[in-house]
């Protein structure tokens, strides 16, 4: 009974504290950019400031679990509302009543609690991978779109043409001999085409609108044939080279960029783009 | 670790971030109506003719820049307060939609093509009446909270004692206690439906008139965005989709996905999501499919 109480009491206060100290840790060590755009910075580490400190203002005023309350409502009020599962509707008097469904609704919030804990601090942030690229269909969203204009005149600088930017155009239908002469410089991760993983690969990048939920894959794909026996998956490289009708039969992509120079670099402090 | 595994707890650590400010504001509004304000502050000034007051509190969300996440505790907030449970569900689910930021973000967004932004504030607002209107008939309204909310309800937080401070530091507790957990579920869930169903079959759905209607509430479902940016989210699929589909998507998705089900859950019985649940499906297809059909 005692650990029940100890657990429904301050259940929400742990995974706020949690949940707040991860966002601020993130905030501080530049890395809340895994998993959210940022312009919600400021918006969210304000929030997460103000969790903090009620979360504080909260442990301080609530009772301890040894001690009884001295108004039951307030009793009726931690137990009661709690949510899902046999730890929700069930928990409030099961302290008293029900004993063993007590408990095993504050496991269930235990598990919950060590879970958050486990994904908020203990697991290493990380960007998304490959496997989400060939859930969400690369360039199959047209977000880039919008801010691409009609291909690049020769007189054009396009040294500073992002990956979205040349996969907007290449989705656009810009063929090889719209952007003939031109070299491309890109930095992405890795990832293998669809239909010809042996010879061509994507340099990618997620664009985020929100949060990493909505992330969306774009890629300019790249014939390098042999490629994986060097760069794996995943890994990031800075492409430069200059674009061509792709020589790959099997591979969907009708333009590619044949590569001068192909090196591996870290992962840059902003993985995604916005 | 595995790639989906990583993939899982990103996905899932990305909605709790997102998530968490808008749940601790809406916290914050509600321990405002229920401690800060004088009771009956809003009851009282509301008009007592039911479909009068309905339109009127589900407009309430113009002046509250909460998506759907921080709603959840604002409108149980109001239930403890006194509002009954089917002009709070009024609230719930029109908030989202007309909320400043989504109504900004869906105009950005669209424009007035298509009637896309017009038919996402009339739809959505419709919906929430609708469901309000058909609750307000039920002839035992306590049944549809959970047996724990009910006994919360029972005690009037103007009665409570200690400084209005002390209050709102014990009620943030009590809603933190039932949001949290709620949220962390919600963000697990919505991590795991992500990494495993794809996507491109929704997608490639997305240009029948019928199938785009279907299949992007069901990516509402799933992506479980929030409402202040899920316009962005779904015009960046471009002109893949039919009109139809979006404001489906744009009407579903903030009222029902999973992660507001694991939210609401606090508040309402499994069998009350359910039936929500499918009326406004139901609602929002025929609104969607209206749109295919007139654009």
């Amino acid at each position: 009974m005692f650990f029940s109480r100890l657990v429904t009491r301050w259940k929400g206060l742990a995974l706020t504290l949690l949940a707040a100290i991860a966002t601020v840790w993130l905030g501080v060590t530049g890395q809340l950019g895994l998993y959210i755009n940022p312009r919600y910075y400021a918006f969210t580490l304000i929030m997460a400031g103000i969790a903090f400190v009620l979360t504080i203002g909260a442990l301080l005023v609530i009772p301890g679990p040894g001690e009884d309350d001295e108004h039951d409502h307030e009793h009726a009020g931690f137990n009661g509302p709690d949510g899902r599962g046999p730890d929700a509707r069930d928990v409030d008097g099961a302290g008293r009543r029900r004993p063993l469904l007590a408990f095993g609704g504050s496991l269930t919030a235990v598990v919950i609690v060590a879970a958050a804990a486990v994904a908020l601090l203990v697991v290493p942030p990380s960007s998304l991978t490959s496997a989400a690229v060939e859930q969400r269909s690369l360039n199959g969203s047209s977000n880039a779109l919008a801010n691409a204009g009609p291909p690049p005149g020769t007189s054009d600088d396009t040294t500073a043409y992002s990956v979205k930017d040349w996969a907007a155009l290449i989705r656009q239908g810009a063929s090889a001999d719209d952007l003939s002469g031109r070299t491309a410089t890109l930095t992405g991760f890795v990832t293998p085409d669809a239909d010809d993983p042996d010879n061509v690969f994507y340099v990618a990048r997620f664009v985020v609108t929100c949060c990493a939920v909505d992330a969306q894959p774009v890629g300019v794909p790249v014939y390098s044939p042999g490629w994986s026996s060097s760069y794996a998956t995943d890994s990031w490289v800075t492409v430069t080279g200059a674009f061509e009708a792709n020589p790959s039969v099997l591979s969907a992509a009708t333009t590619v960029v044949r590569p001068d120079s192909l090196t591996a670099v870290d992962q840059p402090a902003e993985p995604y783009v916005y | 670790m595995t790639d989906p595994a990583k993939d899982f707890v990103t996905l899932s650590v990305s909605v709790i971030i997102e998530s968490l400010p808008f749940v601790i504001l809406g916290i914050l509004l509600s321990a405002i109506v229920q401690i800060w304000l004088p009771a009956g502050f809003l009851l009282r000034r509301l008009p007592r003719n039911p479909v009068l007051r309905r339109s009127l509190i589900s407009l309430l969300g113009v002046l509250l820049p909460v998506c759907e996440c921080g709603n959840v505790p604002l409108a149980r907030g109001l239930i403890v307060s006194g509002l009954s449970v089917a002009d709070s569900m009024a609230f719930l689910f029109a908030a989202p939609i007309i909320n400043p930021i989504t109504i900004i973000t869906t105009y950005q967004a669209f424009g007035w093509n298509d009637g896309i932004l017009i038919s996402r504030i009339v739809g959505g607002l419709l919906i929430a009446n609708l469901v309000g209107f058909i609750y307000s008939a039920h002839p035992a309204p306590q049944t549809l909270l959970t047996r724990g909310f009910q006994a919360a309800c029972a005690v009037d937080p103007h009665a409570e004692h200690g400084t209005r401070t002390r209050r709102t530091l014990i009620s943030f507790g009590r809603e933190s206690a039932a949001m949290m957990p709620a949220l962390i579920v919600g963000a697990g869930v919505a991590g795991l439906i992500q990494v495993a169903v794809s996507r491109n079959l929704l997608i490639t759905l997305g240009s029948n008139p019928l199938w785009s209607v279907l299949a992007l509430m069901a990516l509402a479902f799933i992506v479980a965005i929030c409402s202040n940016v899920d316009a962005f989210f779904i015009l960046s699929f471009g002109s893949t989709f039919l009109p139809g589909g979006i404001v489906a998507f744009l009407i579903f998705g903030p009222m029902i996905d999973i992660k507001m089900l694991a939210l609401m859950r606090t508040t309402f019985t499994v069998r009350t999501l359910v039936q929500v649940s499918v009326l406004i499906a139901v609602c929002a297809a025929a609104i969607g499919l209206a749109v295919n059909l007139v654009f």
